[in-house]
Order: C-alpha cells, then sequence, then structure tokens
C-alpha cells in the first residue's frame, strides 16, 4: 500500500492487488497514511504462491476489476474523502462490575483473551509510583497508528496486565526500544504485522532482575512468576493499545504466536561463566537492561554428550533457516564450554562454520534460486553445503534456565546488529524504597 | 449484577492519535491504456512477479501500443521511497502514465 501511496503522491495513478485476506489491513494501512482511497483489488491468490495454475486463474478472475481500478474516473469521494470522526477517546472509559469491565475491555478489542485487572484511579496511581516520570510524559508515537505513548497510558496497560508498579522502569525502557526501533524489515512494526507471528521475545540483564524477583533459573519461560508473565503482557497490550496492532487487522500472523502473551527471560548471570550479554553491547555488570527480539520459533534439544563436542554439535545439528538466534544454554553446559576454554565469540564462530545445509536445500523462500557459492561465483555441485548463518553477530548466546542438560534455541527475526537492539533500564531515585514495598510478592508452595 | 458487588471506574487504555486529515486521489486515471508507460512494481513475496506477468499479457492483449517498464523491491519490506534506492524509484514513477503494484499481504 506504502508504495501505491508513494506513486499517488507523485502523480502517478497506481492499482494495489493485494490477496483478499488482507482487506482490512489493507484499509488500515492506506488510512494510517492518510490516503483511505487508494485503489486497491483483492485477488485470491496466496501470496507464497509457487502453483502457477493458482496464479494465473486467480489473476484472470480479477483482471476486469484490476483494469477498471486504473481507468475509471476518480469520484467525488476520492478527490475529497471525508475526514474520519474525531475518536472519542475519554479518559474515564468505563463503569461496571469486575465481570462488566472485562466483557467491555474485551469486546472493545483492547484485551490478550486473559481476564484483566481493572485500570482504575487508585490502581494507576499505584502503577505510577514505580516512576518518576510525571504521567503526561510522552515518549514519543508507537507505529503503525502513532498512537501517543504517555507514561500513564503505559501504566493503565501495565494495571491491566498485573504487573507490579516495579516493573515501570521495565516497561518504559521496553517502550523506548519500541519507538527506537529501526525502519523497515527489521523494525519491530514489520514484525508485529507480518504473517511470520513473530513474538516479542524480552531479555533483561542487570541487578534489577533481582529486585523484581524476576525468574532466570527453573523454567524462566514457563508461567508462575509475576514478573516474567506481566512484563511481557503488558508489552504485548502497549503494543496493542498504544501501537493499534490487533489481530487480524493488522498483525496477520498465519498462525499466531503462544510467545505473543509473554516471553521474558532474565539471564541467569550469576551462573554464567561468561560476562552477562548486555556487557557485549557497553553495558557495565551494574546497569541494567533490556534487549528485544522476534523469535518465530523455538525448539528445545538435549545434546547426545556432555562434553563440548556433544554440546555444541547438537546446537549445529537443531540450526533451523532464521534471521537472529537466541541459543540458550543452561548453566551446566555454560561451565562445560568455559571450563574447556570456549569464548562466546568462539561458540559463535562455531555455529557459523559447522551448521550447513546442503547447498539445493537453502532457503528459496524469498527469491533465492540454488545458490551459488562464494559469493554467487561457482555453481553448486552435489553434496557441496552451504553455512546457515554468515554473520555470527546475529547469534545471542545467553545463559538461563535451572538445571539440566536441555539448550533452547528462540530463532526468528531481530534488529540489524548494531541498530537499536537494547535499551537501559532507568531506575527511580527511590528505587529501593519501592522494591522493598513489593520484593515479598513471591510464591510460597506447599511441599507434598 | 450482585447486590453489594463493588463498582470500577476504569481508565482507558486506547492511547491518543493525533488526528489523520484524509489526502484525496489528484491523479487523473487513464481512460485508455494504448500507446501509454505502465509499471509493474513486485516485491520480494513468490507470487508477485507472475501475478503481474499474468497482468502484463493480459493488458497487452487489450492494450497492444502500451508499453511496460518492471521494478524489483530494493529492500524487503521497506516502502521503497524510504530505501537506499528511492531516487531511483522515484525517476521510474516519472517516466510512467499509471503503474500496478503487487502482491500485498
Amino acid at each position: 500500500m506504502y508504495n501505491g501511496i508513494s506513486a499517488e503522491e507523485r502523480g502517478v495513478p497506481a492499482v494495489v492487488l493485494i490477496n483478499e485476506g488482507f482487506i482490512e489491513d489493507a484499509r488500515s494501512a492506506a488510512s494510517s497514511r492518510a490516503m483511505p482511497g487508494i485503489r486497491f483489488v483483492p485477488i485470491t491468490v496466496p501470496p507464497e504462491s509457487t502453483v502457477m495454475e493458482v496464479i494465473e486463474k486467480g489473476t484472470l478472475e480479477a483482471i476486469e476489476a484490476i483494469i477498471k481500478a486504473a481507468i475509471m474516473p476518480l469520484t467525488e469521494e476520492e478527490r475529497s474523502p471525508r475526514p474520519k470522526q474525531l475518536e472519542q477517546n475519554d479518559r474515564i472509559i468505563f463503569r461496571g462490575t469486575l465481570d462488566e469491565v472485562n466483557r467491555f475491555y474485551y469486546q472493545r478489542g483492547w484485551t490478550d483473551g486473559f481476564p484483566i485487572i481493572p485500570p482504575t484511579e487508585e490502581k494507576v496511581a499505584e502503577m505510577l509510583t514505580g516512576t518518576e516520570l510525571p504521567a503526561d510524559t510522552l515518549l514519543g508515537k508507537l507505529l503503525p497508528r502513532m498512537g501517543k505513548a504517555t507514561v500513564e497510558k503505559i501504566a493503565i496497560n501495565a494495571v491491566m496486565a498485573g504487573a507490579l508498579p516495579t516493573y515501570m522502569p521495565v516497561l518504559i525502557a521496553g517502550t523506548r526500544l519500541l519507538l527506537n526501533s529501526e525502519s523497515g524489515f527489521q523494525g519491530f512494526c514489520t514484525f508485529g504485522v507480518s504473517t511470520g507471528s513473530w513474538s516479542p521475545f524480552w531479555l533483561i540483564n542487570g541487578p534489577v532482575r533481582k529486585d523484581i524477583n524476576l525468574n532466570c533459573s527453573s523454567g524462566t519461560l514457563s508461567p508462575g512468576n509475576i514478573a516474567n508473565a506481566t512484563i511481557g503482557r503488558a508489552m504485548g497490550l502497549i503494543i496493542k493499545n498504544i501501537g493499534g496492532i490487533r489481530k487480524g487487522i493488522e498483525d496477520m500472523g498465519v498462525m499466531g504466536n503462544p510467545g505473543k502473551y509473554t516471553m521474558v527471560m532474565g539471564e541467569n548471570e550469576e551462573e554464567s561463566p561468561w560476562e552477562p550479554l548486555h556487557t557485549e553491547y557497553g553495558f557495565t555488570r551494574d546497569e541494567s537492561s533490556i534487549m528485544l527480539t522476534f523469535p518465530q520459533s523455538y525448539i528445545q534439544h538435549f545434546p547426545p554428550a556432555n562434553d563440548d563436542s556433544g554440546i555444541l554439535h547438537s546446537v549445529t545439528d537443531n540450526i533451523v533457516p532464521g534471521m537472529v538466534y537466541s541459543i540458550i544454554f543452561p548453566p551446566l553446559h555454560a561451565k562445560t564450554l568455559a571450563h574447556d576454554g570456549w569464548t562466546k565469540k568462539e561458540i559463535r564462530e562455531f555455529i557459523c562454520e559447522y551448521a550447513r545445509v546442503p547447498a539445493a536445500r537453502q532457503r528459496r523462500s524469498i527469491g533465492q534460486s540454488n545458490p551459488k557459492l562464494w559469493k554467487g561465483k561457482i555453481d553448486a555441485r552435489e553434496g557441496d553445503t552451504v553455512p546457515i548463518i554468515q554473520d555470527p553477530r546475529v547469534i545471542r548466546i545467553v545463559v538461563a534456565g535451572g538445571p539440566g542438560s536441555f539448550i533452547a534455541h528462540a530463532i526468528g527475526g531481530g534488529p540489524t546488529p548494531g541498530k537499536a537492539e537494547i535499551q537501559k533500564i532507568e531506575l527511580p531515585s527511590n528505587w529501593d524504597t519501592l522494591v522493598k514495598k513489593y520484593r515479598n510478592i513471591v510464591p510460597n508452595h506447599v511441599r507434598y | 449484577m450482585e447486590k453489594n458487588e463493588p463498582l470500577y471506574e476504569t481508565l482507558n487504555p486506547w492511547a491518543d492519535a493525533d488526528p489523520i486529515s484524509p489526502r484525496g486521489l489528484t491523479a487523473e486515471r487513464l481512460a485508455d491504456l494504448n500507446g501509454k508507460k505502465i509499471g509493474l512494481f513486485h516485491i520480494w513475496k513468490r507470487a508477485s512477479r507472475p501475478i503481474l506477468e499474468v497482468l502484463e499479457r493480459e493488458l497487452k492483449k487489450r492494450y497492444p501500443s502500451a508499453s511496460f517498464s518492471w521494478y524489483s523491491e530494493s529492500q524487503l519490506n521497506t516502502p521503497e521511497i524510504e530505501s537506499v534506492n528511492h531516487k531511483k524509484f522515484e525517476d521510474w514513477l516519472k517516466e510512467l502514465d499509471t503503474v500496478f503494484f503487487a502482491y500485498g499481504d
């Protein structure tokens, strides 16, 4: 749509062909760029289709509509579209019982399907004690809707998610990271709306992890800890209610992704033999940070042997095509590798060298034909292999999880190395007092 | 509603956004594509180019004196006007009388 709009802006009549499943998405995109009348024609061809019979049939079925869109004179509405009615965006939006609040918010499309905590004035005021920034502070306008990300709106969505006030610095940093996201293919907005169902994966480093009881150990990605559960949940609500990315309208993920409910991990720095991940980006150990990638897939595997060879071959055997990789070692394997002299840099280089596929299997989905070797100079022969990963910078080595042997890979998209990947978590001056107030909210399980 | 069930007055999570004044289309449509230069812009999605090839073929039948000019997206999922080749794109558009884009998802 955006390319069509560019053409119209430059005086060239445009027709945009879209898949019929994306009509609402197209309308939203056109409206967001203030050109609701741009002419688009829905056709039945699946966007990734390679079956000529299907492409031919779908295109021919729409041919008259396509030509009509090109030659029909402009209507008055197309020349002068009526302005949309201004959104009534009252600050206090509802009054009702707990069930009524939940139903109302759900029916407005403001939740993730789970029950929410009603964001009353009192609850939001308590949430705002987690930051010294005034409630009306505007951090920026979040794509694609350009919704104003104020501290208050962040706090409202945080209350809904069930977050504690001590998570506000993390949520503010997370929002800043979204706002700083690079434009284009590697940006958060692309991943948020894509058919690929890329889930935001938030990785937190530094002392804040302990302050907020973030689980970095056993079951760090499993349910059961408020911080892990609600930080991701709140960020998802922020992306939806401030950024305006909604399932089936802007978020066109084909399958969806359970990680979109929450995917938050703290690095297990205490049990890692290496320097924490964020120090690779210029942070000190004493600083806290949040990092964002967009895995589409998450796998776990069990190395055939617990020595460095078994561990690293298990990793390379389980590398699948992607763009950005978080390779998550449990402390057990991290310590083995470090003991055997492996640095994170060497591990990345090993993975790049030895995670290979036959050249004929190289991913064709983005139009690559059977690849040539060595910068495209030599034809691949039967039996030649190529590396799956070319650039070691797209591999993050993380240490997390509890006792045990399973290694995890979170594979998918993420920022271009060197672009906005990580954000400092700034703490308010009364942080110690705040932490003391909420520190003891932890599960106490009955033993049986 | 049960008696004595508490009532909650709740705040709006939906962010404010500055109103966008919609812009109308200004480029007049061509009643006849004969003798015109038609642009065909395809993105990286696999069906994009083949769809436009079918379209080109059909347009040639109907408008035998139309000419065609192809353009391929240079950066994945990036509006071409924001890409490294934005100047090339703008120069290409200047040559055209109308343009078809494929394929949106």
